[in-house]
């Protein structure tokens, strides 16, 4: 998972090259040095940081669409996550069609996600549609946001193959091919869960069709899975806000605590707060690797 | 055309094209070159005087000076600190050659002659100001980390410098960035000037000579970078005989050879430098290959390799040769399929041919080439991918210098690159084909200077420097240029007292690619294009310079302020790597630098050393622009490396023959650092595991602690082992009172070991480098 993850980010996001390294460097230079004491907590005083409703929007065809509205707060605050009882949601449908979706947070049982407000009926996407979303409090903070369907990419492919090696440290590798549409930039998220979709992926990376635009392009991970493993792949078009949005907290995440990293704001596919609308276009394949 | 007439205008307006009106007494030139005995490159800043006329010069870079003497006989006396004053009589009846061999003055390794950077009373008089001249024998005495001696970061304890963070090599002078600064070795540039990410510049002690730091009040003759320009001089071989030198340290060994070629002729020098500690880690890897868990240290190590010659071809020309090659390397072979491969370094090789036409006319024609260039090699499994960014400089320049007379000292020059940028090169694959994609951008770039500069003294009271540059950069089918106006004054109020001025305009046609803050070696250089269009940057300064204690301090104080526009940042998130569209990721904006630099030194007797103070603040500004919101919503911040106050004390102290103790301390306040003030939960599509994501709303609006450090030093001269021989040892302490100093500052979660359960947030202060002490053992036979 690990070293898979690293290439990938290599191919996918060269930004991070230079601060893995200089890391390495302090590591080597420092490493003797471990175990002197190097860190120790301090106290900070941050500048007042006034809370942002936060939104998480998924739409995906045939579901009914539910998602979260939370509260950002201080970072040194007590970890309780703050949920708003007071925010409206209203989303409005291609047609025109404004719905109110209920408050009423849960989990999914299935899934482990937790969820602030819901749809009555399922919802009709397809590919080029265009949703919006309104959500605002008491307090006079509103989000809004729109988001267009992206074109299903389907997958081609997917194959895999194992290597030489006797007995139990047999393993293989997965490489799924899909056909990059040439006319635009296009952004993918690439998945391979083991198992169930709940655990964390274990090959998980963004790419985008810079050097194989128009191409049949091959995304794959490395020698790591064993026999019989159930695998499954997942290959998400996304829309470029969806991608940045995704790029940025990934840098939000990597910049606290590299001092080689320029740390950066989360670029929301929303306004007048922090979070992601989007609807999902993905295609998922499920293999047993016999 | 325009260009031409205007320099032509400056300069026959003060005279200088004029004929001189007819003088009352006939006057020849004295000229030559002034060099310390056993070497062939003369001494830059000695003086060559003749008290009994109160005329006298000092020695220009390359050591050459010109007199313009009445006939007749005269006692001419050369003084340069660390070495014996000299006094020859002659009888000036035409121009005349006349070359000087100082003996140096109880010299010896690691005893305390840590001068030789110029006298105090030099310093007080010339035009030149923001300028600190240090030499490798004084950097050699000061207490190093690790023990590895290194100028560029000496020049760190000089008042205007910041560093870049804890043991790091960079200097980021006057507000300018480390990619502001404009680094020669003997008038090669040099990109990358660090080994180890910038914690030990590339420049052998053993081979250096000297270091020139201009932090304002620029000569003509050098442009193309905005803050400040590193002037470093390699040490020519010795003419008389071969000798070895070397050291033994911590963590590198060094290596010099030296002799003549064919005496009276000419001489060499090469000198080697290499670290060890992947001798070490190979080690340590070994003693744990049974273990599972393991994780094997990368091999690490680096090297450079410097080489002087020079040699006479007949009584006006000579040939200098000066090449450095260095790299870094480091490699990581896993026994499961893991191999990484990555090196970077530079190259840098020039000869310069000096010609002297006549005693008042020089010459010195110089080509070079200078290439840095980074490789990653990488496979894992069946994928493989290489990546790779270089940049190759080809120089030719030319630079004439003629005396007319007493009052003037003229320098023209032009100079021409040819640069090539290749900005990345991807090749990604895997072993059966199925994955293949590829990238190569490339760019070219001609970059131009032409320039002429007067020295021209009025009155014993008044000196002026002014001088005009016109430079230019073209890259297909762009092209950009403009004129760079410098002028210095130097008007003395007493004999002890000088007040100064300067002004400079420069221009930066070539920018440095990171986001970083630090530099890497996977930094890349790009040329000014349609939509990034050169840097540029003015600065005034004014200071006071004053002659304390019959000679024996000088205290001076400047104050600077300079401002800049089209500064270079880039969009948050922005695509630097093997990106073909790298010009939409540029942000644009203004910056602002002022300050004020006390200086207090001493540089005679048994105790030496300096203190110097600064107060600073440094400015950036980038509004918004192409479809972001600039930096800080377009609000004033302050980059990383401002600094309110930064506080230095060296001292230097010979207790005897054979022990020298040193000492530096530095307090600076804290660097500006960016902290998230809020966070967010993020459950993502899955949901199944949410995390933090912390926000931050603005770049460095959080300051770290002020930083403090105290080093100490002890040079111990051993007993010769053989006659003729040198060896001392000597011993360092890094950080000698183990403060805790930040590096940086992060957030964590404190967590329920046993269920994972997060309980809440805390701040901790990273730190890097506690009391580090070390030994080196220098000889030289």
């Amino acid at each position: 998972m690990m070293r898979t993850t690293w290439i990938s980010r290599l191919l996918t996001k060269k930004t991070d090259l230079p601060v893995y390294w200089a890391a390495i460097a302090l590591g080597l230079v420092g490493g003797s040095l471990s175990g002197c004491g190097l860190q120790k907590d301090i106290d900070v005083e941050l500048p007042a940081y006034p809370p942002q409703l936060v939104v998480e929007a998924y739409l995906e065809n045939g579901r009914i669409p539910r998602l979260s509205v939370s509260e950002s707060g201080p970072y040194l605050a007590p970890p309780t996550l703050q949920v708003p009882t007071d925010v409206q949601v209203v989303l409005t449908q291609p047609n025109g069609r404004r719905d109110t979706l209920r408050y009423g947070p849960n989990i999914d049982r299935s899934t482990g996600k937790g969820y602030t407000h819901s749809g009555n009926r399922r919802l009709t996407a397809r590919p080029g549609d265009v949703f919006q979303l309104e959500a605002y409090d008491t307090k006079g903070r509103r989000i809004t946001g729109t988001a267009t369907m992206p074109a299903l990419v389907p997958i081609d492919t997917v194959e895999w193959k194992f290597d030489d090696k006797p007995g139990d440290q047999r393993r293989a590798y997965v490489l799924v091919k899909f056909q990059d549409p040439a006319n635009a930039t296009d952004f993918y998220r690439f998945q391979v869960h083991k198992g169930r979709l709940t655990e964390e992926a274990e090959v998980e990376y963004t790419p985008d069709d810079r050097l194989t635009n128009g191409q049949l392009v091959t995304l794959g991970t490395s020698y790591e899975f064993e026999p019989n493993d159930t695998l499954i792949v997942t290959l998400y078009h996304l829309d470029r806000p969806y991608y940045q949005f995704l790029q940025s907290v990934d840098d939000a995440r990597g910049a606290n605590g590299n001092p080689f990293a320029q740390p950066s704001g989360v670029r929301s596919t929303v306004e007048g707060g922090i979070g992601v609308f989007t609807v999902l276009s993905y295609q998922r394949r499920q293999v047993i690797l016999k | 055309m325009t260009v031409r007439l205007t320099i032509l205008s400056i300069l026959m307006g003060l005279g200088v094209l004029v004929p001189q009106v007819v003088q009352a007494q006939v006057r020849y030139v004295l000229s030559g070159v002034v060099r310390g005995v056993g070497a062939s490159e003369g001494l830059p800043g000695a003086t060559v005087a003749v008290p009994a006329l109160g005329i006298g010069a000092t020695t220009a870079d390359d050591g050459s000076y010109a007199l313009t003497l009445p006939a007749g006989r005269h006692q001419v006396t050369v003084s340069f600190i660390g070495y014996a004053t000299q006094t020859r009589e002659l009888n000036l009846t035409r121009d005349q050659r006349l070359s000087f061999q100082l003996a140096e003055a109880g010299n010896t390794l690691g005893e305390v002659v840590i001068e030789g950077s110029g006298s105090l009373e030099q310093k007080l008089q010339t035009t030149q100001m923001s300028v600190d001249r240090l030499t490798a024998r004084e950097a050699k005495l000061l207490p190093a980390l690790f023990g590895e001696v290194d100028i560029l970061k000496t020049l760190q304890l000089k008042p205007g410098v910041q560093n870049g963070g804890e043991g790091t090599s960079g200097l980021f002078v006057r507000g300018g960035s480390a990619d502001q600064n404009l680094v020669l070795l003997d008038d090669a540039l040099v990109y990358n000037p660090s080994h180890l990410f910038g914690l030990f510049s590339v420049f052998n002690s053993d081979a250096v000579q000297s270091v020139d730091l201009y932090k304002g009040g620029f000569p003509a003759q050098y442009g193309g970078r905005l803050s400040s320009v590193v002037d470093v001089k390699l040490r020519p071989g010795n003419p008389e005989k071969f000798t070895t030198s070397g050291g033994i340290g911590l963590i590198s060994s060094r290596l010099t050879l030296e002799g003549p070629i064919k005496k009276g002729k000419g001489a060499f020098l090469v000198s080697g430098r290499r670290t060890y500690f992947d001798v070490f880690t190979r080690q340590i890897n070994r003693l744990n290959n049974d273990d599972p868990d393991y994780n094997p240290i990368p091999d690490y190590y680096f090297y450079d390799f410097n080489a002087k010659a020079n040699y006479k071809l007949g009584d006006k020309d000579e040939l200098f040769l000066t090449g450095y090659l260095g790299n870094d390397v480091f490699g990581f072979n896993s026994q499961n399929g893991f191999n990484f491969d990555f090196s970077w370094g530079n190259t840098v090789a020039s000869v310069r041919w000096n010609h002297v036409f006549n005693p008042r006319l020089f010459l010195n024609t110089t080509a070079s080439l200078t290439k840095y260039k980074y490789q990653i090699a990488n496979k894992l499994d069946q994928f493989g991918f290489n990546l790779s960014s270089d940049i190759r400089d080809l120089t030719l320049r030319s630079d004439l210098d003629y005396t007319p007379n007493e009052r003037h000292a003229l320098r023209f020059g032009v100079t021409a690159t040819h640069h090539r940028f290749g900005t990345g090169s991807l090749q990604a694959g895997s072993q059966d084909g199925s994955v293949n994609i590829g990238s190569d951008v490339t760019y070219y770039g001609t970059e131009a200077g032409l320039y002429a500069s007067d020295t021209y003294k009025p009155s014993d009271k008044l000196q002026l420097e002014y001088g005009l540059r016109l430079s230019g950069f073209q890259s297909g089918s762009d092209a950009y240029g403009g004129l760079e106006p410098r002028a210095a004054v130097r008007y003395s109020l007493t004999p002890n007292v000088s007040l100064k001025g300067s002004y400079a305009l420069m221009y930066q046609y070539v920018h440095l690619v990171t986001n970083t803050g630090a530099s890497l070696p996977t930094d890349i250089w790009y040329p000014s294009r349609q939509s990034v269009k050169p840097q540029r940057s003015q600065q005034v300064a004014g200071g006071v310079s004053w002659l304390l204690g019959d000679g024996r301090y000088l205290l001076t104080n400047e104050v600077y302020y300079k401002w800049a526009q089209r500064q270079i940042d880039f969009k948050d998130g922005a695509q630097l790597f093997v990106n073909p569209d790298l010009d939409s990721e540029f942000l644009f904006g203004k910056g602002w630098a002022y300050g004020n630099e006390l200086y207090l030194e001493k540089k005679q007797g048994r105790t030496t050393g300096w203190i110097g103070y600064t107060l600073s603040w440094t400015k950036r500004r980038f509004p918004p622009q192409r479809g972001t919101n600039g930096i800080n919503n377009g609000n004033t911040f302050y980059p990383t490396y401002d600094r309110r106050h930064n506080l230095t004390v060296v001292v230097l102290h010979q207790l005897n023959q054979r022990i020298n103790l040193t000492g530096s301390f530095v307090f600076t306040s804290g660097a500006a650092t960016t902290l998230p003030l809020g966070r967010f939960a993020f459950q993502d599509v899955a949901g199944a595991e949410p995390s933090a994501v912390p926000i931050y709303p603005e770049r460095n609006t959080y300051r770290l602690a002020p930083y403090n450090r105290l080093d100490l030093g002890l040079v111990y001269k051993l007993k010769p082992i053989r006659s003729g021989g040198e060896s001392d040892l000597t011993f360092s302490v890094y950080n000698a009172y183990n403060r805790r100093n930040p590096y940086f500052v992060y957030f964590d979660q404190i967590e329920n070991e046993d269920t994972d359960e997060v309980l809440g947030y805390r701040a901790r202060q990273v730190s890097l480098f506690p009391v580090i002490p070390s030994v080196t053992y220098n000889f030289k036979f």
